[in-house]
């Protein structure tokens, strides 16, 4: 777990995107936590069950069990600091808590995701018209063992709508948004990239966000 | 608006192979009709062929079914166009 920021002050607990694309946009997602540290604002990006340095296998973790994880963090950092804030990006925001307001950039239905991954077998040995049964073993897809509960749980969530909600895309994202920005997907590349331009702007957005939210 | 005319559907699958791949404007600005993409770009790997097929889905407004992808439309750029002009007229 990372934290960010000054040691009073509003707190901002951040949720990555999902298996792959975690590692595609950390670097991107830290700049915009530094960013933010900038502006006064501190903030903790945990590894949830299964994920980085988690002692969790990935094929062992269940939605939730991030919803317990996420949710038990926001407790114990209200406890100390006060209002906690949420900010997800795209897979992220399938993961609920009881955060005082919520930011999400790209947001995704769990559905899409799914998809997404299945996807990945398109070109592959496997075959792609496996419907995944729900018993049987960890599905490997991407690189990563899945149990098929958490697929399943993925497939029937989507962004969790708890206002206040803000909500951010890239232009070429043509779904709803409460503002949409220019870059491109960092999460769609195979080597992690960064847009510390990119990052700047959505720190400054969360920031007027948290700021409006009485942070 | 999503894009619905050919010179619209060749820029938005040149700035989906950009972006997904990482690619500079350069490189997919020269991609031709015949330029080999799946088997010819060590980029386009299956996890790149998935995010660009969702992508292309996203931008174009269309939805494509696992049995509609083959060899064949992602086998050069103009296939991939072609087949993107084909859904997105539909």
């Amino acid at each position: 777990m990372l934290r960010f920021g000054p040691a009073i002050g509003p707190v901002v607990i951040a949720a990555m995107p999902l298996f792959e694309e975690a590692n595609r946009t950390r670097a991107f997602i830290v700049t915009v936590l530094r960013a933010l540290a900038d502006r006064g604002i501190a903030s903790v990006l945990p590894d949830l069950p299964g994920t980085g340095e988690s002692l969790i296998d990935t094929e062992n973790a269940s939605l939730n069990d991030w919803n317990i994880a996420l949710s038990s963090l926001t407790e114990n950092i209200g406890a100390e600091r006060g209002a906690v804030h949420g900010i997800a990006v795209r897979g992220g925001a399938l993961i609920d808590a009881p955060f005082a307001s919520r930011w999400h950039f790209a947001p995704i239905p769990g559905e899409s995701l799914v998809r997404d991954l299945l996807r990945t077998r398109l070109t592959g040995k496997d075959s792609a018209d496996d419907a995944i049964e729900l018993s049987g073993p960890p599905v490997e897809l991407a690189g990563n063992r899945l149990s098929r509960t958490l697929l399943a749980q993925l497939k029937a969530t989507v962004p969790v709508g708890t206002m206040p909600l803000r909500t951010v895309r890239l232009d070429s994202d043509t779904q709803a948004a409460d503002r949409h920005v220019p870059g491109s997907p960092l999460w769609r590349r195979s080597e992690p990239d960064n847009d510390p331009a990119l990052a700047r702007l959505l720190a400054d957005d969360i920031a007027a966000w948290i700021a409006t939210c009485g942070g | 608006m999503l894009p619905d005319d050919n010179a619209e559907i060749d820029a938005a699958v040149r700035a989906v192979l950009r972006d997904v791949l990482g690619l500079s404007e350069e490189r997919v600005g020269a991609f031709r009709s015949q330029t080999p993409l799946f088997g010819a770009l060590p980029e386009l790997d299956s996890m790149a062929v998935a995010g660009m097929l969702t992508e292309l889905e996203e931008r174009l407004g269309i939805l494509i079914e696992d049995d509609e992808v083959d060899g064949e439309m992602l086998e050069t750029f103009g296939a991939l166009v072609r087949f993107a002009a084909t859904k997105a007229n539909q």
